[in-house]
């Protein structure tokens, strides 16, 4: 028989997004209903692995209380995008750096606290890093965290909605701008993998184009678009990019050239056009932006809304998800669950095993209702 | 002769024709490990002192077509497809294990392989000699490079004194922050020695490079002291923000000026390559983006440098 819970813990193994305090609170009132005792681990686990580097020693016991003090927009326990106990780095006697698994002393350490859970906000990383915690014993349920909304089994990551809603804030500046000065602007947006955001935005500003990474990209078709807008007598453009969106065309040798010194510096350089590498923040706009100069009568402009999004209030939604998120977190630990992440699907949240929500992607489908929605409003999807 | 006690080194790579690792063209060996996590690291994947897996997308066939590794023998599930028209698969970095080389092993097309493989002295210096007739022209040799080739010292001095006795011209690339026993297995067999002065400032080392400077500064004067007939090049990779100041080139210079076989001093300016980010080392590793140093800042810290070394270059004003 499972000991009954009495003390749990509760981290961000992410990065940041408006309205984290608003799970801590969901999870501390639903806890406190059944006479538990809850606490927030520092940074992560961070608190737990170092210590000595927090007066608190890592852990701040949450209550009603406190929690009613907090501003949702914030974050009380600290983040920690890479959250790994898998691979803490430490300087050995001989003074070397060396990356250590340190998994079974932060799982003792939880032990000596008398934590009997963790309930973790955490994106697809996390959820990884979690499951591997929890098959070597720990009880855990996830929360879903994602800006991009690409966690699958969920229909909405906790922070999405806010991050949605301040781009589309971000692009309505931006289409202003290319307005007032006759130009093109294209604006690239959050978006590795899947082009929730791009596409959403995209669509609620009505961008000339939405660049997806699920659809490379055919631009000519843009072109064409712009061209035909041109001719109604329109005199600017808005062409939204997701970070991850990729051309229909291979590679031109002169972006794939390497210089001979990382030749010389790095084996991985020769194969330099594969998705094994992620290229920096504002790449998708500029290559874009570039092509689209060269192809129209328009002069262009890059720009890169990036981690500006990753801040500010989170929205109605995302305050009350956060609170169902947390809740429900304990009510799932209370029923006995664990390595579970719960999801919402509407109308309904319920709890998905940790082993089935890693390794999936959530993009949009090819057929989705909004990839169709855009179409009928005659924004070019690039292919 | 070869015999099987040979100790084996981990290696990265072996680049031929190398113009930038010491004189004439030369043969770099790159070893794979390294004692430092340097923010602006350009070659990452030389950084775990084990074989690691890596992963090509652009050689993979498909799920369709293939699919080997998604069934056996990955018994962590690392691999992964993502729905939609791509079936190329996705490595999910956390759970490959780098356990061993049968992921790599199942890939029928090579898109699935090993970083790091071991290699005997023989090995290496079999494919080494293959370029002799090149360095023997153009006055080069042999380059071991890293991550940091001296945390293998058995087989880095093994492999050295083999090189000498076969008189090829050896030189290492090492910034130096290993044990003094390491240092004293390795440098009686290298004519070169190219070492790197990454920051004086032990705090601003801690925080660029992930650990103080203190081991460094006592194994170069110890090294420069008790290897006098060794040749010592200094070289600093300039990072904007981060050492690019004079007060850096400056104590570097008051160092290695004592020291009559330190016999220049190089600045190395950082490039941006690629402009990437490598996907699987968010295991251990992040990858700050940082600047280019600009001419003008190159020019004014290497006069500083040439008035040291009494060369014509102008001096550095105020
Ligand atoms: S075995 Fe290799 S080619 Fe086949 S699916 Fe896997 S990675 Fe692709
Ligand atoms: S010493 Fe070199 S290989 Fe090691 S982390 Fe620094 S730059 Fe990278």
């Amino acid at each position: 028989m499972t000991t009954p819970i009495k003390r749990i813990a509760i981290n961000v193994g992410a990065g940041y997004v408006p309205g984290l305090n608003t799970v801590i609170s969901g999870a501390v009132l639903a806890a406190n209903e059944l006479g538990w005792e809850v606490v927030g681990i520092r940074d992560g686990f961070e608190g737990l692995l170092f210590r000595d580097r927090y007066p608190d020693r890592g852990l701040v016991s949450l209550t009603p209380q406190l929690t009613a003090t907090l501003d949702p927009a914030g974050v009380l326990l600290g983040t920690a995008v890479r959250n790994d106990p898998f691979h803490v780095r430490t300087i050995n006697a001989d003074s070397l750096v060396e990356e250590v698994d340190q998994s079974e002393a932060l799982l003792e350490t939880l032990r000596q606290e008398g934590i009997d859970a963790v309930v973790s906000v955490v994106g697809s990383r996390g959820l990884t890093i979690l499951y591997k915690l929890h098959r070597k014993g720990l009880k855990t349920v996830c929360i879903p965290r994602s800006t991009e909304n690409d966690m699958a089994a969920t229909a909405l990551s906790f922070g999405f909605n806010s991050t949605l809603s301040d781009t589309v804030a971000m692009l309505d500046r931006a289409k202003q701008a290319a307005q007032a000065a006759h130009q093109i602007a294209v604006v690239e947006v959050l978006g590795t993998h899947a082009g929730w955001l791009a596409l959403q935005a995209g669509m609620a500003v009505c961008a000339d184009a939405v660049l997806i990474p699920e659809i490379p990209y055919d631009l000519p078709k843009v072109v064409a678009k712009l061209q035909v807008k041109a001719k109604a007598g329109g005199t600017y453009g808005l062409v939204v990019v997701a970070e991850g969106a990729v051309s229909a065309e291979p590679d031109t040798p002169e972006e794939t050239a390497i210089s001979a010194l990382k030749a010389a510096l790095s084996p991985l350089a020769n194969d330099y056009e594969g998705a094994h590498v992620i290229q920096r923040s504002g790449y998708a706009a500029e290559t874009v932006a570039l092509q689209l100069q060269r192809l129209t009568d328009h002069e262009t402009y890059p720009l890169v809304v990036g981690p500006w999004v990753k801040g500010g209030v989170p929205t109605a939604v995302d305050r009350q998800l956060g609170l169902g998120y947390g809740a429900a977190a304990v009510r799932a630990l209370n029923t006995g669950q664990t390595g579970v992440m719960v999801a919402f699907q509407p109308p309904d949240l319920t709890l998905v095993p940790l082993a089935q929500a890693i390794n999936k992607v959530r993009t949009v489908p090819a057929n989705s209702e909004f990839i169709q929605i855009a179409r009928s409003l005659g924004i070019c999807l690039g292919g | 002769m070869t015999t099987s006690k040979q100790p084996t080194g981990l290696i990265l790579n072996i680049q031929h024709f190398c113009t930038h690792d010491g004189p004439g063209i030369r043969t770099t060996v790159f070893l794979k490990g390294c004692s430092l996590r340097c923010k602006w690291c350009s070659n990452p994947e030389s950084i775990s002192l084990k074989p690691e897996l890596a992963y090509k997308r652009s050689q993979c066939i498909g799920a369709k077509a293939c699919g080997l590794c998604l069934k056996e023998p990955c018994v962590e599930r690392a691999f992964y497809v993502v729905e939609g028209e791509d079936d190329r698969v996705h490595v999910n970095w956390d759970l490959a294990t780098d356990c061993g080389k049968e992921c790599a092993d199942v890939c029928p097309t090579g898109a699935l392989y090993m970083f790091g493989q071991e290699m005997t002295v023989d090995e290496v210096l079999a494919e080494v000699e293959q370029d002799s007739a090149f360095y023997r022209e153009s006055g080069g040799g042999i380059t071991l490079s890293g991550g940091e080739c001296q945390l293998q010292a058995d087989f880095c001095g093994a492999l050295l004194a083999e090189a000498h006795r076969r008189g090829i011209h050896t030189a290492i690339e090492t910034a130096f922050n290993v044990p003094w026993a390491n240092v004293e297995k390795v440098l009686p067999h290298v004519d070169l020695v190219l070492h790197d002065h990454k920051l004086t400032d032990s705090d601003w080392h801690k925080k660029w490079t992930g650990v103080d400077n203190r081991q460094i500064m006592a194994n170069f004067k110890r090294a420069y002291e008790t290897f006098p007939n060794t040749q010592f090049i200094a070289r600093t990779p300039i990072i904007p923000g981060v050492n690019d100041y004079e007060a850096h080139i400056r104590s570097t210079l008051a160092l290695i000026r004592q020291y009559p076989n330190v016999i220049d001093y190089e600045l190395l300016p950082y490039h941006r390559y690629g402009e990437s980010k490598y996907e699987f080392l968010g295991k251990v590793y992040e990858l700050k983006d940082f600047t280019s140093p600009t001419a003008e800042s190159l020019q004014r810290l290497q006069a500083i440098i040439d008035e040291a070394f009494g060369r014509s270059g102008q001096p550095a004003e105020g």
